[in-house]
């Protein structure tokens, strides 16, 4: 996002509405008007439609290239990934499991959601978590827009075009053997003290006949503790997918 | 501790209504109910249900306190007009409720009128799990939210985050909350057009302006 020097009377209305306070007053033509610093803008276009609160239109979107681009498709609801054709940040997830059987009994389902909530991330802090997340053997999803930046989804290695970027949020998601997802989640709590933003950690589960869901106990034994609130697929869609 | 549109791309969203933070007391106030189709298996051929499901959630509109699809909407912080709602294509509807007993009987008018769609309720699981059972359904996969990691000295107080996390797609920003806190505590606003301006920046209709408007009110309050 920009704004139009030539237009901008430095009223500051703008600033608040900026996620990562990317707007800041400067002196310009012995004017003080307001800049956006590129470095720390991540093309939400809070400012701009969102908000819709520049009286003067000075605050507008440039055309964005390859890979700028990237941070107003992970950062704005509304942009459409242009090389996926999809909106979002994630999959489908576990919001359609009683149709598709994504996440069978025996299997959890990770979402790592980097920047998360309201800091924004930096893609060099993805690729730390996606790296070390790698080396645990764990396979990305490839549906998940991510998997376009990587160059290695093996090995968690982003494209090196990438790596100064900057994005509101993005979903590091994977599924993991129950058996194997209490060293995952230790892994992750490890990785978190080296990285300069903050993620939301979810996992999914398949609730079991008798009610129990079992990543419950194996987070808590990694150090986690879940969350009263939860999303819950209360089984209505059809066709059902049939379990094995 | 558990028990206690304008086009026809693919939209893929994830857990946005997942990580809402608050008491358990303030969480009973705050369910999101997501009407949600699946590509290749149930999306396509599903408009006109997912235009009968703004008729069902028609009997509760005095109950919602938000609700929406995934176009964005742009009408000052008002919720959207529930008429052009039951016409227009959606692959994802969503309402947010405060009152659990109200989404239970809107719940079993879903179930009853067995549309065939998925359903996920994102709030208390104790609570999702009563009214489940109540009317004969079954929790089939949860997303637990395992909080907040990393570098939280970058986090904001408590209050700015509750409120913040009623939009998973973080465009309500820490520093417009902190703004209208300042305007609220200076006269130049009530805690009510507050919450109103904080949830225009809310394209889905997912955010929870009567909560809000509480919290407010707490961060406010004279001591």
């Amino acid at each position: 996002m920009r704004i139009d020097k030539e237009k901008c009377t430095g009223c500051e209305l703008c600033h608040p509405y900026c996620p990562v306070e990317a707007i800041a007053t400067v002196e310009w033509e012995d004017e003080s008007v307001s800049e956006i610093d590129q470095g720390e803008c991540v093309e939400c276009g809070n400012c701009l439609e969102r908000s819709g609160i520049c009286p003067v239109e000075a605050i507008y979107r440039p055309t964005l290239e390859w890979p700028r681009s990237l941070r107003e498709h992970f950062s704005n609801p509304n942009a459409e990934h242009p090389s996926t054709t999809t909106m979002g940040r994630g999959t489908e997830e576990m919001k359609s499991n009683d149709v598709t059987g994504r996440y069978p009994r025996g299997i959890s389902g990770v979402a790592v959601e980097m920047g998360r909530p309201g800091v924004g991330t930096s893609l060099r802090d993805v690729e730390t978590v996606a790296m070390a997340l790698a080396e645990m053997g764990v396979e990305f999803e490839e549906e998940n827009p991510v998997s376009l930046l990587m160059a290695d989804p093996k090995t968690g290695k982003f494209k090196e075009e990438v790596l100064g970027e900057k994005v509101l949020s993005l979903i590091l998601e994977f599924k993991i053997q129950n058996d194997r997802l209490e060293r995952v989640l230790k892994r992750i709590g490890e990785v978190s003290t080296r990285i300069d933003t903050v993620f939301s950690l979810d996992l999914i589960n398949r609730v079991e006949p008798d009610g129990g869901i079992p990543g419950m106990a194996i987070a808590e034994k990694a150090g986690f503790s879940p969350r009263p609130n939860t999303k819950t697929n209360v089984g209505l869609g059809k066709p059902r997918f049939r379990e094995v | 501790m558990l028990d206690s549109g304008s086009h026809d791309s693919e939209r893929f969203e994830m857990t946005h209504s997942l990580h809402r933070r608050g008491s358990v007391k303030d969480l009973h106030e705050d369910y999101v109910l997501i009407f949600y189709t699946s590509k290749g298996i149930n999306r396509e051929g599903s408009d006109e249900k997912m235009k009968q499901f703004w008729h069902v959630l028609s009997h509760y509109e005095q109950d919602l306190v938000n609700f929406g699809n995934h176009h964005p909407n742009r009408s000052g912080g008002e919720p959207y007009n529930m008429e052009d709602l039951k016409k227009a294509k959606s692959q994802m509807n969503m309402a947010v409720f405060k009152d659990v007993e109200k989404l239970k009987a809107c719940l079993q008018e879903i179930k009853e009128r067995d549309f065939g769609i998925s359903v996920v309720v994102s709030g208390l699981y104790g609570e999702t799990k009563r009214i489940c059972s109540e009317i004969g359904l079954a929790p089939h996969t949860v997303n637990l939210s395992l909080g907040i990691h990393g570098n939280k000295k970058k986090l904001p107080e408590e209050g700015v985050l509750e409120i913040h996390t009623m939009c998973g797609h973080g465009v309500v920003p820490f520093n417009l909350i902190l703004e209208m806190v300042k305007e609220i505590k200076a006269g130049k606003t009530t805690c009510k057009e507050a919450a109103k301006k904080l949830s225009r920046m809310c394209d889905c209709g997912l955010f929870n302006p009567y909560r809000a408007e509480k919290i407010l009110q707490k961060m406010t309050a004279t001591k």
